[in-house]
């Protein structure tokens, strides 16, 4: 993975000048900031995986990883996934031009809540459908439809296509609802393969994603248990401090570890074993930053209870993407379906 | 050092392979006096065909070859479900501190025997009053001549009851700072003056022992190092230690694991615990396997003992910990019945493993100690 490294540091370059003042002031307005979309665009970041004759940099999708860390970490809000990931893995999915992303309409994002996220139904090329909860669908200049095994393309001024805008609680997302009403889709991929992909994708980005969020709060506790005295010493003199933010640190290493492992195989694996993978690193992930933010959190003692700190935050982005494209309980079950299923390989 | 080209390993482990599949491993029987006689001689087997030593240099008894083969060849024998062999803290514990600190004359005439399994060590560190606070360590060694007087307990000692050998840290300077007045000695275990009384271990093993050393005389040559440098060579140790443990256990346990998946496919359970269990403990081992995919790129690079060593130490008893009480906690009711076969898995088996995981975090540095260790030394916290 060291060769991927040099993409991630130029965005922790960028951001870390750039960004870290604006921050909080970014994310008080919501997921969705135009400007900031076109600053990345022009910067390539949303080109590095998208191949080079349609104008990207052709890079692995695994490069992508240290660079959501990076995202994670910097708690960088706004569509980084679609706009990164989308345009690299679905063909004839141009790479956006302005700042606008394409949305992923995807009823997989659950097993246990499906009923409550809706359903799409396609019957040769038209669609049918509701899904309750869509990320940046109401910015979108093109829709990716997941209709059972098929991937379809369209246009979100199609006829019979309404997004309707949602209030949302992820400080780093928008949400809307999206229902057809007998659409035409533009273009049907008949590919379950890709629907695959798209997923454990998904699923990888938002894993590296966690882990960035699980460090930025890790990094954030050690200064300030070094920094913060009380009974005339540092906090962080005390045992007790001293060994969560021990554990804080291991869990978020091990899941970095993790993440970039689950990457470093993930370029070459075929269909199920890419689903484990993502699946396990997803689960972990969601797991991890949790609970890394809740301790941050707690060793903030009242001020990590505020807005003004980073670690109110970094825990609630964390809490919205755990339950996206699977909750650590779901993901356990799935994995050990999967593997109680599957017929020894090993004598 | 030089990595081994991927062509040369793929052949080492296809010759592995084949001589395992070959030979047959033993049944180990659940007996430990029969088991011990089993896997000493299993130990001899593996050390006639050139299997064991693999990383030592010749004169020590060893292959000359590197910690990759090594590796390899651990995994080969866990994924052929063949027993360790029964010398393991000679193997993999004092055997490379001897190797790397002892005279011509104590790697030659110690080692080849430790490696055949001719001699059996065991490791005098702890004491009942040094535990996590190893150098506080009490036991007395006073120069007379050429001979050491030895008086002092030793505690938790592994196998001591059948050990020809013993790595013992004695106090030869009680004067100065506690570490620097530590000696390291090789202490034959016939020598008069030494008594043994096995513990038994919640797991009904009699597997340590306590050390009585009741002026025991050992001599002058059989210092390794410099009177009073021991703590160097302990450090030397513990390393070995963990690191060894570490990529071994990582195979065991992704083998128990494919053993118990077996088990529960078998049982023919259709259960959404059961398949949470299985996620979960699939997830620990993946972690597990990320984190010693970099001890395996530092045991290369030989970078010697880091507070980094005590982040996987913290990996690998979390992982061991949640697999085997995964595992452990679908036997339910049945747990107490060691012929069951609850869900399809083998009750006695999994709950012996899994008892035996709660040392995982207590021998070879505490998860306490390691917390602080990283806390301190690698996050910089001021020291408490
Ligand atoms: C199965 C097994 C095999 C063993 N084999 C050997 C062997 O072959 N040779 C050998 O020499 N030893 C052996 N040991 C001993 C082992 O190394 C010791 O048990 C270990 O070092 C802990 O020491 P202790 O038992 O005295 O516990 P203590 O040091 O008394 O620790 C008790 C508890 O206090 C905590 N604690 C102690 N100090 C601190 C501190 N400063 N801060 C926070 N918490 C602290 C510990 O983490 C632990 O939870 C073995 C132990 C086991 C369980």
């Amino acid at each position: 993975m060291a060769d991927h490294d040099e993409y991630g540091a130029a965005v922790d370059d960028y951001l870390g000048r750039s960004y870290a003042e604006r921050r909080h002031e970014l994310l008080e307005r919501g997921g969705w900031d135009p400007a900031l979309a076109s600053e990345f665009a022009d910067l390539g970041w949303y080109s590095l995986a998208v191949p080079e004759e349609q104008g990207g940099l052709g890079v692995p999708l695994a490069a992508l990883g240290p660079v959501f860390l990076q995202y994670g970490r910097h708690l960088v809000r706004g569509p980084m996934l679609e706009h990164s990931a989308l345009p690299a893995l679905v063909p004839g999915l141009a790479p956006a031009t302005g700042a606008r992303p394409p949305a992923l309409v995807d009823p997989g994002v659950t097993d246990l809540w499906a009923d409550d996220l809706g359903t799409i139904t396609r019957r040769g090329p038209r669609l049918d459908g509701t899904v309750e909860a869509v990320r940046f669908a109401a910015q979108a200049d093109r829709l990716v439809v997941v209709a059972g095994a098929a991937v379809c393309l369209v246009d979100p001024a199609t006829r019979g296509v309404s997004i309707e805008p949602l209030a949302g609680a992820d400080p780093g997302v928008e949400f809307a609802r999206v229902e057809f009403d007998d659409v035409e889709a533009g273009t049907v991929l008949q590919d379950e393969d890709m629907v695959v992909r798209l997923r454990s994708w998904a699923r990888l980005l938002l894993a590296c994603e966690l882990s960035g969020l699980a460090r930025g709060s890790v990094e954030r506790t050690v200064e300030h248990v070094a920094r913060r005295e009380q009974f005339g010493r540092p906090i962080g003199s005390f045992q007790a401090v001293k060994h969560l933010v021990a554990d804080m640190h291991t869990r978020s290493t091990a899941l970095e570890n993790l993440c970039l492992a689950a990457l470093g195989d993930a370029d070459t694996a075929p269909p199920t074993e890419l689903d484990l993978l993502a699946c396990t690193a997803k689960a972990h992930a969601s797991d991890v930053a949790v609970r890394v933010c809740e301790d941050a959190i707690q060793l903030h003692g009242g001020m990590g209870f505020t807005t003004e700190s980073d670690v109110s935050w970094f825990y609630r982005r964390a809490l919205a993407l755990r339950g996206w494209y699977g909750d650590p309980t779901e993901l356990q079950v799935r994995l050990g379906a999967t593997l109680l299923d599957r017929i020894e390989e090993h004598a | 050092m030089s990595t081994v080209p991927t062509e040369e390993l793929d052949a080492f482990r296809a010759r592995a392979r084949e001589w395992l599949a070959a030979v047959g491993p033993p049944e180990v029987p659940l007996d430990l006096d029969a088991r011990f006689a089993v896997l000493r001689r299993w130990q001899r087997t593996l050390f006639d065909a050139g299997w064991l030593g693999l990383s030592w240099s010749k004169e020590a008894g060893g292959q000359a070859l590197t910690h990759a083969h090594q590796l390899v060849f651990v995994e080969e024998l866990v994924r052929a479900r063949a027993p360790q062999p029964i010398g393991l803290i000679g193997l993999e514990v004092v055997g490379p501190s001897i190797d790397r600190y002892g005279t011509d004359e104590q790697r030659r005439d110690l080692l080849p025997r430790m490696l055949s399994g001719a001699d059996i060590w065991c490791q005098g560190f702890s004491e009942p009053e040094a535990g996590s606070d190893l150098a506080s360590l009490r036991t007395r060694a006073v120069l007379h001549g050429d001979h050491y007087v030895v008086t002092g307990q030793k505690i938790w000692t592994s196998w001591a009851h059948e050990a020809q050998w013993c790595a013992l840290l004695v106090r030869t300077d009680p004067s100065v700072r506690k570490q620097a007045g530590i000696s390291y000695l090789l202490v034959d275990m016939s020598s008069p003056g030494i008594t043994t009384r096995p513990i038994r271990q919640m797991t009904g093993d009699r597997e340590f022992c306590e050390v009585f050393l009741d002026d025991v005389r050992v001599p002058r040559s059989n210092l390794l190092g410099r009177e009073n440098e021991g703590w160097a060579i302990t450090s030397h140790t513990l390393g070995s230690e963990r690191s060894g443990a570490t990529l071994r256990r990582r195979v065991e346990l992704e083998v128990a694991l494919e053993d118990a998946l077996g088990q529960l496919r078998s049982g023919g359970i259709d259960d959404d615990r059961v398949r949470a269990a299985v996620g979960r403990s699939h997830i620990a081992m993946r972690v597990l396997d990320a984190q010693t995919r970099r001890t395996t790129d530092r045991l290369a690079a030989d970078t010697g003992p880091t507070p980094v060593d005590s982040v996987d130490k913290l990996v690998l008893n979390e992982a061991e910990q949640t697999v085997l009480a995964e595992i452990a906690g679908l036997l339910g009711p049945l747990r107490a019945v060691p012929g069951a076969r609850p869900l399809g898995l083998r009750s006695d088996r999994w709950a012996h493993e899994h008892l035996y995981s709660r040392a995982a975090s207590i021998y070879g540095g505490s998860a306490q100690v390691q917390r602080t260790i990283v806390a301190e030394r690698l996050l910089g916290l001021p020291r408490g």
